[in-house]
């Protein structure tokens, strides 16, 4: 059975929650809605459960006005599970369960064993079958979850309403109930779920309904809602969204968040030289702790220039699998002489990369301020034949040696000025 | 779950309480066998040759004990069912019959009574009753009324309204009470509790309600358990919740009303003995409600029982005893579970 929006608007005092929504979900199709707090999700799924009434606009199930039903036909085509569900009463499993068809039992009439059987079938689909003594205070929160999805199932619905069910869960259950829920579809049911896991949503489902702030922002299969465009303007922050690395679905992975990175230029300046994805982790710690990053030269391709582009840094850029070029390394002397100081990564040193090795030793002997970090001193990882060494020893006497990571963020933190205010590092380093 | 499963559990409790009837009723002043109690109750309905016994202890049976007795089960009857419908239809563990301020009523209504009788000397039978029903009806729609938004009744603001409504009354109470001077250990003895000098009249005026209520809360039974997962799972199950609400709501009132009205405040048999019931059997109120009749029948006999003969020949008020039993069975209850109380 489709589930026809019609323009519906819904309106909580004065303030407007949902605004001009006209969306249909076929039958037998899981949609997901996704959004921020706050966009509406979950007023659109008591909508749909008629648990709220449209101030304009209304729902057709099928053809059939939603608030034409009476509030038993409705639960007999709609089931619902809850945010959440009171379940501090020790009821058992099958108690639960068996609630599922109320929508089906007269005053006076007591449970067949055509219910019994039903309720049997739904705690079977759900894995239920070996809880259904339980008490379900005693269950952890994937297993109520699962009992609270087949009472649910003993309804009967043709359409299913979830609202954050896997919320509480970890990602084992989450994936179980979003798979146990995707397998209901192939029988004809219709399934409406909110999710806050856009990657869960988009492996999941098979339409996404983006909200913002009330009103649709995207919808439809999840290549086309999940941009990185989309979501950073309706969440606010910063995403790289790649394609899954098996199903090709999207995939959006975070970034460190935006901030005015202008400003910082000149005083918060650290320029870092890397490569082979031995800077990766140093760009993202230092960009979270407000640093203006800049790195090069790097091959295009490489895995920490991947990592600059990403966080949106400056890079110098050299073609893949060249050596870097005089042009090249000019460039990143200049960059580096606006720097405040310089971190030079724990590289491979090839013959690709002296001029690399190069520049940084021109930094130190001109008085910047050099930082070597050396997390596994006694790793080979010289293949120039002894050229790379000797240039690191120069480089090593003018510079400062940092064994880790915390270490190197300490010291950045020390230089006077370069901290500033809202360093996380400086609070942390002694 | 299964009513066949639950079978032997009701005749046990049944059996319990003819016991508890026939035995409360032999036990007194005078002492009588309980083989001769029996026979003068069985004599009225079949016909056995009572002649060897005395029509005097006929007459104690018939005319003073069996009355008292009986008016005991029902009056515990009501109040435990009252008490688990409360529990389950305000899902608050601490809620009892008095909870939404009904009793308080029932109470300002008696104590304007004795008042009024005092005052201007105006009597009529059961003129105690009718008040305390007219007050706790008149509580009941206050703060029904009062918890409405929009026309529904939340259950917090239900809860909160009776509490403070309640504290109202009870400083109406003690006002009259002030007020009435010498009178105020008559208004004192009756919200106390008891059932000195009940008999067949107050039993008639406690019974239909008692019946009549049972029946309708037995059938909403399926609805109070899915309340208890929580009203938009009861809407989303096809239930018309606010109804359900009002119906029960009114007829848990009505039947607290009706045994407030004759018996006084007798405390605690409307929290305790739900919560020890639903112990053993469970949440489930098809279970629950008949079943926790059953006990807080028998369990207040027991009480009358001691409340007549423990400092005998002087008499206590019920309820004196209800607690003084009730409240460290209850914690023995808690601490014997060592958990957390729930519904």
């Amino acid at each position: 059975m489709n589930i026809n929006i019609e323009n519906l608007s819904f309106y909580y005092g004065e303030t407007e929650i949902l605004r001009d929504i006209s969306y249909t979900v076929p039958q037998g199709r899981f949609v997901g809605i996704i959004g921020p707090n706050g966009s509406g999700k979950t007023t659109l799924v008591k909508l749909l459960s008629r648990l709220l009434t449209p101030t304009t606009g209304r729902i057709l199930l099928g053809d059939r006005p939603l608030a034409d039903f009476t509030q038993n036909s409705l639960a007999r085509m709609i089931a619902v599970v809850h945010q959440e569900t009171g379940t501090e009463y020790q009821f058992t499993v099958e108690e639960v369960v068996l609630m599922g068809r109320m929508p089906y039992l007269r005053r006076f009439q007591s449970e067949s064993s055509a219910d019994y059987e039903i309720v049997n079938r739904s705690l079977a689909i759900t894995g239920c079958t070996e809880l259904r003594r339980r008490k379900i205070t005693e269950l952890s929160g994937g297993e109520k979850q699962r009992v609270m999805i087949a009472r649910a199932l003993a309804q009967q619905p043709q359409i299913l309403l979830l609202d954050e069910p896997t919320s509480h869960l970890d990602i084992g259950y989450q994936q179980e109930i979003l798979e146990l829920v995707k397998n209901l579809t192939t029988e004809g049911i219709t399934v409406v779920a909110v999710l806050h896991d856009l990657n869960l949503a988009a492996y999941f489902c098979h339409e996404l309904l983006l909200l913002h702030e009330g009103r649709i922002k995207a919808c439809g299969q999840a290549a086309a809602v999940l941009t990185t465009e989309k979501i950073e303007e309706v969440y606010g922050i910063r995403v790289l969204v790649t394609p899954h690395p098996v199903f090709g679905t999207p995939q959006v992975s975070l970034l460190p968040g935006t901030r005015e990175r202008g400003a910082l230029r000149k005083t918060r300046h650290v320029h870092i030289i890397a490569g082979g994805g031995s800077g990766g982790e140093l760009m993202r710690d230092l960009v979270q702790a407000g640093y203006y990053v800049t790195a090069g030269v790097l091959n295009i391709g490489d895995s920490d220039w991947e990592a600059a582009r990403a966080l949106g840094l400056p890079v110098i850029s050299e073609a893949p699998f060249s050596g870097v070029s005089e042009e090249r390394h000019r460039d990143n002397l200049k960059i580096m002489n606006n720097s405040r100081a310089v971190v030079l990564a724990e590289i491979p040193l090839g013959h690709g990369n002296l001029l690399n090795l190069q520049a940084a030793l021109t930094a130190a002997k001109e008085g910047k301020k050099v930082f070597i970090l050396e997390e596994n001193p006694r790793r080979e990882r010289d293949f120039t034949g002894g050229r790379g060494t000797e240039l690191l020893g120069q480089i090593r006497e003018a510079a400062v040696i940092c064994r880790d990571k915390a270490e190197l963020y300490r010291k950045l933190a020390m230089i006077e000025g370069l901290a500033g205010t809202n360093a996380v590092f400086k609070e942390s380093g002694r | 779950m299964r009513k066949k499963y639950w079978l032997p559990v009701y005749l046990a409790l049944l059996l319990f309480l003819f016991y508890s009837i026939m035995a409360a009723t032999a036990i007194g002043s005078v002492p009588i066998p309980v083989k001769d109690t029996v026979r003068v109750i069985l004599s009225r309905f079949i016909s056995l040759e009572t002649s060897d016994i005395s029509r005097n202890t006929v007459s104690i049976i018939w005319n003073l004990r069996l009355p008292r007795v009986l008016l005991a089960a029902l009056i515990g009857a009501s109040l435990a069912l009252s008490g688990v419908s409360f529990q389950g239809l305000l899902r608050n563990p601490l809620a009892d019959p008095y909870t939404i301020g009904v009793s308080s009523g029932a109470a300002v209504g008696a104590t304007a009574a004795m008042f009024l009788r005092q005052l201007t000397g105006l009597n009529f039978p059961q003129m105690i009753p009718l008040f305390a029903m007219a007050g706790a009806f008149a509580a009941l729609f206050f703060i029904y009324n009062m918890a409405k938004i929009g026309g529904k009744v939340p259950v917090v603001t239900l809860i909160l309204g009776g509490v403070v409504v309640s504290s109202f009354l009870s400083a109406i109470i003690s006002l009259l009470m002030v007020l009435s001077g010498e009178n105020m250990h008559g208004i004192y003895f009756w919200l106390s509790g008891g059932l000195i000098l009940r008999s067949w009249p107050q039993l008639w005026f406690v019974l239909p309600y008692l019946i009549l209520g049972f029946i309708v809360l037995f059938f909403y039974a399926r609805e109070l358990n899915v309340l208890l997962m929580g009203e938009e799972v009861a809407l989303t199950l096809g239930i018309n919740v606010e109804r359900t609400k009002k119906v029960l709501l009114f007829v848990a009132s009505v039947v607290t009303a009706a045994a407030v009205s004759v018996s006084g405040m007798i405390g605690f048999i409307g929290l305790i003995i739900p919560h020890a019931v639903r112990i053993i059997t469970g949440p489930d109120h098809r279970v629950l409600l008949p079943a926790s009749a059953l006990v807080g029948a028998s369990f207040l006999v027991w009480s009358d029982v001691a409340a007549r003969t423990v400092l005998a020949p002087q008499e206590l008020p019920v309820g004196i005893i209800t607690a003084f039993v009730g409240a460290p069975f209850f914690i023995y209850l808690l601490r014997k579970k060592k958990r957390e109380i729930s519904l």
